[in-house]
């Protein structure tokens, strides 16, 4: 990535599988970063704004996430709405990567401050297609550096 | 009801009828009394005609006797002027009589009475023509002789009799007149009661035919009401169902969808590692070695049983969530039998299942006051109150002593059964969620795929009932079940019948 900087990438998918297949098409299109994968909304909360809540964990951290919206324990857009409304965490990019194509629920993440929002195919080619894609596109968006 | 509107109609002909006859009867008996009293009229004017008539000529007999004792005293013609009147009338008034008599029908009555007035006048004419040719002692002989006073005294006999028995026949016919009246009054007062009889007979039964109507028309319009609510009920039935069946369609199509493109995922990345196998394989034996070797080895070792295992365990994933909707679609389909169940035990034997788990936590179970008895389906609430005390067990909070609450409340047709715990709680914006299929809520550090609170809320919507949840995170959660009292067999139908 530009400047070098050691970006991680947040990937909150509750499907293992899923989580391996986006990793590996992300690698295959050239992108080495590190993927911090998270199965659960509960535990990426915890990570992003820290057991206490407040967010400061992540002011110096320099981050990507890629959300699903569909999880079994919280939904991605309460995780999008926490993120977004933090000071600490609000300029991280997220990109919404789902299976929902319904344009209320697009128009409410792009209201809530999403980046960038992605309908996952349902056939795998188109998947891995997209996946590819959006590895060539992580390789040259630019994150915003820590405070 | 029905027959009511032709037996109006039928009485009301009946009555009107009833009441033209006695009017007619009424009228036609006081035509013929009129006729009878104006005969009895005729009767009374005849008589007092006739009575008069026989003191006429009375009179006329004294007023000659009277003319016939002057000139014999006297000698002057003076006085024999009131005889000359007398015989004058006299023919006048003897057929005057006769014809009143003959008028009311008593002929010959006056025979007797003629004879002798003709007599006197005889008599008196004698003694006059003797006076006339100056033998006035040959006629005051015969008037000494007596004979006329005694024919005076018979003519005066026989026409008081006549007066008498005209007397006597105007006093018949005034009480024939008088009973005429008393029966008219009687006849007019008669027809009147019956007619006022019948026409309050008619009102009465216009009244109730008309209360009857007021009384159909309200049952009418109460039916009306209650179609309506059951419509309004229906639909909304409906509509509820409808969301949940999109909802659901959703929730599967995805929820299926996710291990299907594992699947097809790590198929290719076998395929993937296939070919780097058979570009080893296939090399030149001097070849096989360097890049094309750790290839080939990376795809045995590591890529291919990864691929292999997500496979596998992918399709356990839709293995499970099949049979997960398969339950559930049974349950949809079970013809529920209501019967009278007293909640308490069932909640107790539900409890008695768990024993074990509260008594390894240490938690305390309470029922608080008494529950109440409902008409359901014992299978359905045993899974439902199952479900719930096993979730408020699951989720029990281990920094304090667990205590699960179960109380009721009467709600007039329903009741709410409220399963309350102080376990981990649910966030608000989970509350619509956790009865969602394959939806949990907070952290996933317990067992289960997320079916149990949409099975529960599949059950009670069956049962006609809601349920819902209020909780504060980390303090508790309290599920309330509303209940009918009586299972309706509108709800009990299988929805596949």
């Amino acid at each position: 990535m530009p400047n070098g900087s050691p970006v991680s990438i947040v990937m909150i998918e509750d499907d293992e599988g899923h989580a391996r297949l986006i990793e590996r098409n992300i690698r295959r299109a050239g992108v080495s970063n590190e993927v911090l994968a998270f199965q659960s909304g509960t535990t990426a909360v915890e990570y992003l704004l820290g057991p206490d809540g407040s967010g400061e964990v992540s002011a110096n951290r320099h981050l990507l996430i890629l959300l699903d919206l569909n999880l079994p324990d919280m939904s991605g857009v309460d995780i999008l709405e926490k993120v977004k409304s933090n000071a600490n965490t609000r300029r991280i990019p997220v990109i919404v990567l789902t299976t929902t194509d319904d344009e209320r629920e697009v128009k409410r993440c792009y209201d809530l401050g999403a980046n960038v929002y992605i309908t996952k195919p349902v056939n795998y080619e188109g998947f891995a297609n997209a996946i590819r894609q959006l590895g060539l596109f992580l390789s040259v968006i630019q994150v915003p550096p820590a405070d | 009801m029905p027959t009511r509107a032709p037996r109006i109609i039928r009485d009301s002909f009946i009555l009107l009828t009833a009441g033209g006859v006695v009017l007619l009867g009424v009228v036609s008996g006081s035509i013929w009394l009129a006729n009878g009293a104006r005969a009895s009229a005729d009767r009374v004017q005849l008589s007092q005609q006739t009575r008069s008539h026989a003191y006429r000529l009375q009179g006329l007999a004294q007023d000659a006797e009277t003319g016939q004792r002057g000139y014999l005293l006297t000698g002057r013609d003076s006085y024999l002027q009131p005889f000359l009147d007398a015989q004058r009338d006299l023919p006048g008034e003897l057929a005057a009589l006769d014809a009143a008599l003959n008028a009311e029908g008593r002929d010959g009555e006056m025979d007797k009475a003629a004879a002798l007035v003709r007599a006197k006048f005889a008599e008196l004419d004698d003694t006059l023509e003797l006076v006339r040719s100056g033998d006035r002692a040959a006629a005051l002989a015969i008037v000494n002789s007596d004979r006329g006073r005694t024919l005076m005294d018979s003519v005066r006999a026989e026409t008081d009799k006549i007066i008498d028995s005209s007397d006597r026949r105007v006093e018949a016919a005034s009480r024939d007149l008088q009973d005429n009246a008393r029966i008219q009054a009687v006849v007019s007062v008669a027809g009147g009661v019956v007619v006022v009889i019948f026409v309050a007979f008619a009102g009465w039964s216009a009244l109730r035919y008309t209360r009857d109507l007021l009384r159909a028309r309200g049952e009418i319009e109460a039916l009306n009401r209650e179609l309506e609510a059951r419509v309004a009920a229906r639909t909304t039935d409906l509509v509820r169902a409808n969301d949940e069946i999109q909802r659901f369609a959703y929730i599967v199509s995805h929820d299926l969808r996710a291990p299907l493109v594992n699947v097809m995922g790590f198929t290719s990345e076998l395929e993937e590692g296939l070919g780097a196998v058979r570009r080893f394989v296939t090399a030149p034996a001097n070849e096989r070695k360097g890049a094309l070797k750790d290839d080939a080895e990376v795809a045995v070792e590591e890529d291919m049983p990864e691929a292999l295992d997500f496979i596998r365990s992918s399709t356990r994933k839709m293995d499970r969530l099949i049979n997960a909707i398969l339950k559930i679609s049974r349950e949809g389909g079970r013809v529920l039998t209501p019967e009278d169940i007293d909640l308490g035990p069932l909640v107790e034997g539900q409890f008695q299942a768990l024993g074990h788990q509260f008594e390894a936590l240490g938690a305390v179970f309470h029922v608080d006051g008494e529950l109440p008895t409902v008409v359901s389906d014992r299978l359905a609430l045993e899974q439902v109150f199952g479900n719930l005390l096993d979730n408020a067990v699951k989720y029990l909070d281990p920094k304090r002593p667990g205590r699960v609450e179960v109380s009721a409340r009467d709600l007039g047709s329903r009741v709410e059964v409220s399963v309350e715990d102080n376990g981990r709680g649910i966030a608000p914006q989970d509350f619509n969620r956790i009865f969602e299929l394959f939806r949990r809520s907070g952290a996933q550090d317990r067992p289960g795929e997320g079916i149990g609170l949409a099975h529960v809320r599949t059950l009670v919507r069956r049962l006609g009932g809601e349920i819902s949840v209020d909780s504060r995170l980390n303090h508790g959660a309290t599920f309330r079940v509303v209940l009918p009292k009586t299972l309706s067999t509108f709800y009990a139908e299988s929805p596949n019948a």
